[in-house]
């Protein structure tokens, strides 16, 4: 049946995040705010907002990452939850038509984006769903429905305007996405053994011969096609997705991870200052991936939260003593929101809650707040129960 | 654990050994030595740490052919003339250039002893770079090395660590004569898995566990309750007969229509009702859960 129609904005209270775009209601006069596919003005400040690709995350991070910012998440230790996470940053970018740009020192990048994540169909393409009309007409036998068999004809979802109006997308871990889906959009790619010898010559410059050549990459990037601002406004416009693995890990050429003094240490500090200039003046936005584990010295991790926008951690249970707990046996991990960043406004979108916890299910990476309550008494003949009430965050 | 890890032939895998002074890696490194050679792979040794006879390993000669030793204990940093290998040389481009020296053209399995040493004397991100590029290029096909740990800054370990598929960590036994292994295994898509064992090495260089200690990572596998039937044990039937089925999918429900009206009605028409459906929050379903939409 159809939706009802919801006017846009109410109080502000969770369901009204997507009365936004659940409405079919199309304003006349054309808007300040560049309407690009897959994006969505926030309804705190008004800033521009592409979603991550995980919903639960978007949410915890206030609707979505901000046009223009820098997302930082700090490893876990072996590294599974957050190339998942990157992986289903890309992936969205791919279902939202938007081009992309990933940066690697480890992995080739192909590899990276051979293993994105499928996305669940029913949200995308109409077109698929015309084929499949014209399929189902024919064959009647098994498909046909006993008691709603006017509606057997229709395929199972429609989206109600475009296949990439809706903000946020649900994956399936299990399947990796369709090559053509992959090729349609435009992806460019970064690896830093192929861009420059080992041993270079030293210029002089607060950062190392890697992230210059990355950072210089980028910017061509962003000039060549157009994404900045200050390009004519003529063509349509469209928002680039740059994602990068691992910074700061030795195979960038930084010793940040090897030593508590290091010789190099504002090495990647300079590259974020300068990384994040070139995305404030430009469509783009950014997610970094940092091995904070193994970074020695605080000090230089907390220059680098500071330097990007929104910073969150996360930590896996895999490995550690806590993987056997029955506290957290329905959970993979934590997920600690380091940072949420000011845009335009005075006071950030905190969560409400700091206790998150995250389980990476096969069609949704949850993250819940895990409430543990215990209930101590004082007669020693009776145990300690543990009361465990769980509320989704999202 | 170990043994798979000792056996594996997967292509890429970065197998770091890490010992200390309480307890010798090198017998396990050599007993790695011996696997490889046994499955009838080329193995090229760098030795810094020690000289050659002392990690000689046993072998025919047919193994002996495939084994192929870089003495860099005699004049590591290349003070006298014609070294035959200096610790400077630790660069991928040196050490392509010694493994294409051989006359095998199969993969190497490259065996480094110690990493140690290399550590000392180049930055540890260029090593780390190194091993990377090592790993990626054909010629390498897996690389088991040494590594002692208390001999470094925790961060250099971990780094190096990173890199790793498979990390093995042995230590005394806190009775007996045995060796503890301290086994972590990650696989390419990120799982990752750990098993402490007890083992042994023979005269022949093969490792026996003895026995595994102790679980951190496996979580007990509870045998699933058998489903509870729930129209068992109540007081009213709710199971039906055949009889019944038959009856109940006989039955003829009020809008069902006749072959030819509903095909008639099913006929695309433009601006028929569509299904307009937002995916909301609170309908994720997920078949794991069933409790899913539960407000607790």
């Amino acid at each position: 049946m159809a939706a009802p129609l919801r006017s846009g904005i109410g109080v502000g209270s969770r369901q009204d995040t997507r009365a936004v775009h659940g409405t079919s209601f199309q304003k006349k006069s054309r808007g300040k705010l560049v309407s690009i596919p897959g994006t969505r003005p926030s309804v705190q400040n008004g800033q521009l907002l592409v979603s991550t690709g995980v919903t639960s995350l978007d949410y915890v991070i206030g609707g979505g990452l901000a046009v223009g910012t820098l997302l930082l998440i700090e490893e876990d230790k072996y590294d599974s939850y957050s190339r998942m996470l990157l992986k289903y940053f890309l992936a969205e970018g791919v279902v939202c038509g938007h081009s992309l740009f990933l940066g690697s020192a480890r992995d080739p990048p192909e590899e990276i984006l051979q293993e994105l994540p499928a996305p669940v169909l029913d949200d995308i393409g109409c077109a698929a769903g015309d084929e499949g009309q014209a399929k189902l007409c024919d064959s009647e036998g098994e498909d046909s429905m006993k008691i709603a068999w006017r509606y057997q004809n229709f395929p199972k979802v429609q989206t109600a305007l475009a296949a990439s109006s809706r903000f946020g997308h649900y994956y399936d871990v299990s399947k990796t996405m369709d090559p053509e889906m992959r090729q349609a959009s435009k992806c460019n790619t970064f690896f830093l053994p192929d861009e420059l010898p080992l041993k270079s010559e030293a210029e002089p410059s607060t950062m190392n011969a890697g992230y210059r050549a990355l950072l210089r990459s980028i910017q061509n990037l962003i000039h060549r096609e157009g994404f900045d601002t200050a390009a004519p406004q003529n063509k349509s416009r469209n928002i680039l997705r740059i994602g990068l693995h691992s910074l700061g890990s030795p195979l960038w050429g930084d010793d940040i991870c090897c030593k508590e003094s290091p010789s190099d240490a504002v090495s990647l500090t300079s590259f974020l200052y300068g990384f994040r200039a070139l995305l404030r003046s430009s469509l783009c936005v950014g997610m970094v991936t940092v091995p904070s584990h193994l970074i020695q010295n605080r000090a230089i991790m907390g220059r680098v939260t500071k330097l990007c926008d929104t910073a969150i951690a996360l930590e896996s249970f895999r490995g550690s003593e806590r993987e056997t707990n029955p506290l957290y046996k329905d959970y993979h991990g934590l997920l600690h929101v380091r940072q949420t960043p000011h845009l335009n406004c005075l006071v950030c979108e905190v969560p409400d809650t700091k206790d998150l916890a995250f389980k990476l299910k096969r069609k949704q990476f949850a993250i819940e707040v895990s409430y543990l309550f215990v209930q101590w008494t004082m007669a020693p003949q009776l145990n300690i129960t543990f009361q465990k009430a769980k509320q989704k965050g999202c | 654990m170990l043994l798979d890890v000792i056996q594996c032939v997967e292509s890429g895998r970065f197998v770091i050994i890490q010992d200390s002074v309480q307890c010798c890696g090198r017998q396990l490194l050599q007993s790695f030595m011996c696997a490889a050679l046994k499955r009838e792979e080329v193995v090229h040794v760098l030795a810094f740490d020690v000289a050659e006879e002392d990690l000689r390993v046993p072998s025919d000669s047919g193994c002996a052919q495939r084994l192929c030793f870089h003495d860099g204990y005699t004049d590591p940093l290349g003070w006298n003339d014609s070294p035959p290998l200096t610790v400077l040389q630790f660069s991928p481009g040196e050490i392509h250039a010694l493994l294409s020296r051989s006359e095998h053209p199969k993969p190497v399995t490259l065996v480094i002893d110690s990493l140690s040493w290399v550590l000392r004397h180049h930055p540890p991100a260029v090593v780390c770079q190194c091993l990377q590029e090592l790993r990626r290029g054909g010629a390498v096909r897996s690389i088991v090395a040494l590594l002692h740990s208390d001999l470094h800054q925790q961060g250099i370990v971990g780094s190096l660590c990173h890199l790793a598929t498979a990390i093995v960590t042995v230590a005394p036994a806190l009775r007996g004569h045995h060796t503890v292994a301290k086994t972590t295994r990650r696989t390419r898509s990120g799982r990752v898995t750990q098993e402490e064992e007890c083992f042994i090495i023979k005269e022949d260089l093969t490792v026996t566990v003895q026995k595994q200690t102790h679980h951190p990572g496996q979580r007990d596998t509870e045998q699933e309750e058998p489903q509870a039937d729930p129209a068992a044990h109540l007081t009213f039937n709710l199971r039906l007969s055949e009889a019944e089925k038959e009856a109940k999918d006989k039955l003829s429900l009020p809008f069902v229509f006749s072959q030819e009206k509903k095909s008639a009605l099913l006929q695309p028409r433009p601006g028929a009702g569509q299904i307009i459906y937002e995916p909301d929050a609170n309908d994720d379903f997920d078949q794991e859960d069933p409790d899913d939409d539960l407000d607790v």
